[in-house]
């Protein structure tokens, strides 16, 4: 599997804002080719005259399900690193039907809005403001009402999950669903419209034809009987290990981190890594490294760790790590790394790191910043010289931190990350 | 030659099936090349929490809401997917219509309002569109479209109540738009 190509490290985040770049060009042509830069047009579809928005959206959805499906079942895309919007029922329902009076009210969505405006429509840039003064009273309540906008969370859960029905099937239905209803659309346009919608170039053309249309419908139902029988995309992947590129790559380092890089990043709070403790219950309870959580070796099971996470792993030494990720790796591919030295290395390197004894200037500065995170994460740097006034043998027993000092400069608040969704 | 735009007439909107089909394309693009789907609302709340920033640091900083769209504080909000992506949006849009004839600066609205009032429903019907967005963690674009085609189930009860709130109100809004 090599998609997503972002998630499998193709390209950086700099790159990755030319592809956002790019995709909104195409999405912004196809919105306003579509007709809804035009208020009237997308509202015309509330009042049964021109059925387009049901009609554009629901091709685009079901068109982008049974592809994402099909490449899935392929084997070219790893459904499981797409990015799910968390569910939250309640403030889903709500913020949807507020979401549709908007629309009739405005005539807009947020996307069309863009459209409108940039054609140089007046009401489309009313409403981009109105969009605005909205997220800054939305901005101002929301530590009241943040209980209610958090409540009923689901987390990332697909349809076919909750109702535990075969996530195939669902595309399927969700086919024959979208079919039947552009044909109900185009019945009801020649009922309630004006003539002007769904005449020419629809499903029911008065023609024996098989017209475009036609023939993306016939397409868009062969895929979706092809998913009625082919599985699920989730599970049904068969991941191939190349036991030898395997090896390799644990041999060449690169699947470690340095317990100083890995002291960095709890520091700084960025959260990166998910750190997971494989020693017993009752070493992780004498000391675990912070924000460590304890899943002894033995319990490891491949569906510990989710595909999205990046994983560090650590025992005392590296053995057990590197069996750990060799569970981990040969179950899925996923971004896993082993502590480097274990926890003696985080020991020696990062809570007593031990002053040289005839630093450099360039050594003295990189010892400070070392003895500084030492301090924060509760250790003690120490000093050797000529003299050996304190002994490197036997290195202080680890306690667990009561209460850390003052983080190093390098330290910044701690926040949740930024969204992905829309 | 005359050049005056009615001797230009727009060129027709596309077949809503291959506007579908095409968007749908694009869509599962995004899947494939950045593991997530297309979006709007989301790069306004980044425009508006910079701008907040900018007016009271302050308070941004004090404001559970604002303050996501900071993250850590070591990359700027501004750098975001969904900032650049609706940019594209905006060039994309004129694009199309520039090359359709369509650029024209004029009020959408039925013949039975008062461009007064259709400007003021705009301006009311954004301000709800995005508290009920960032209420449901995405719009028409991040939740119905993105969501609706990888069946997630929040994206589901949102898209039918999108739907459900429109046309329980569309009655009482009829003579701005028929």
């Amino acid at each position: 599997m090599i998609a997503p190509f972002f998630k499998f490290g193709m390209f950086g985040t700099e790159a990755s804002l030319v592809v956002a770049f790019v995709i909104g060009i195409g999405f912004g042509f196809i919105l306003e080719r579509a007709g809804f830069g035009n208020a009237r047009k997308l509202a015309a579809q509330f009042y049964f005259q021109d059925l387009r928005v049901l009609k554009v959206m629901f091709t685009a959805i079901v068109t982008a399900m049974v592809g994402v499906y099909a490449l899935s079942r392929v084997g070219f895309l790893d459904l499981s690193k797409v990015y799910l919007v968390p569910t939250l029922l309640v403030p889903d329902i709500v913020g949807g039907l507020l979401l549709g009076m908007g629309f009739v009210v405005g005539g807009y969505c947020p996307g069309t809005s863009c459209v409108s405006a940039s054609t140089g429509r007046v009401d489309g840039m009313v409403y981009v403001a109105g969009m605005f003064a909205g997220l800054v009273g939305f901005g101002e309540v929301y530590p009241k009402i943040q209980s209610f906008a958090t409540m009923t969370p689901m987390g990332h859960l697909t349809i076919a999950k909750y109702f535990d029905i075969p996530y195939g099937l669902l595309v399927f239905a969700v086919v024959v669903m979208a079919l039947a209803a552009f044909v109900a659309a185009e019945w009801a346009e020649r009922k309630f419209g004006d003539g002007s919608a769904g005449t020419t170039g629809g499903l029911l053309e008065s023609t024996r034809r098989l017209t475009p249309a036609r023939i993306l419908a016939l397409g868009l139902l062969v895929l979706g009987l092809f998913a009625l029988v082919g599985g699920d995309p989730y599970r049904g992947n068969t991941v191939s290990i190349d036991p030898r590129a395997l090896a390799l790559s644990a041999g060449r380092g690169v699947v470690k981190v340095s317990p100083g890089d890995l002291a960095d990043s709890i520091v700084k709070g960025t959260q990166e890594f998910r750190i997971i403790d494989l020693r017993p219950a009752a070493e992780y309870a004498a000391y675990h490294i912070p924000s460590a959580e304890n899943i002894p070796l033995a319990a490891l099971a491949p569906d510990s760790v989710s595909s999205d996470d990046k994983v560090v792993l650590y025992s005392d030494s590296d053995l057990q790590a590197a069996q750990a990720w060799f569970i981990l790796r040969a179950t899925g591919d996923r971004a896993a790394y082993i502590l480097a030295g274990g926890l003696n290395a985080w020991k020696d390197q990062v809570l007593y790191p031990v002053r040289p004894a005839k630093p450099t200037a360039l050594e003295a500065a990189a010892f400070e910043k070392r003895a500084a995170v030492s301090r924060y994460l509760g250790g003690t740097p120490r000093a050797a010289g000529a003299s050996s006034v304190q002994p490197i043998e036997p290195a202080p027993a680890m306690v667990a931190p009561i209460a850390p000092p003052a983080a190093p400069d390098m330290a910044r608040p701690k926040k949740r990350a930024a969204r992905e969704g829309c | 030659m005359n050049s005056a735009p009615e001797t230009h007439p727009p060129k027709p909107y596309w077949n809503p099936y291959l506007a579908g089909f095409l968007l749908g394309l694009v869509l599962l693009a995004s899947f494939v090349v950045m593991g997530r789907g297309l979006g709007a609302s989301g790069a306004f709340g980044s425009v508006t929490a910079v701008a907040m920033h900018a007016v009271a640091p302050a308070h941004v900083q004090h404001n559970a809401f604002y303050s996501e769209y900071f993250g850590d504080g070591s990359s700027n909000p501004l750098k975001d997917w969904l900032v650049f992506e609706v940019l594209g949006v905006f060039v994309g849009g004129l694009l199309s219509g520039a090359l359709a004839n369509r650029i024209a600066v004029k009020i959408e609205k039925g013949p039975r309002v008062s461009n007064g009032w259709r400007l003021a429903g705009a301006f009311v019907g954004g301000a709800m569109m995005m508290i009920g967005a960032k209420l449901a963690l995405g719009c028409t674009s991040g939740q119905a479209l993105t969501g609706g085609a990888v069946l997630n189930l929040g994206s589901w009860a949102f898209m039918i109540c999108v739907f459900a709130g429109a046309y329980a109100l569309a009655y009482f809004f009829r003579r701005q738009w028929l």
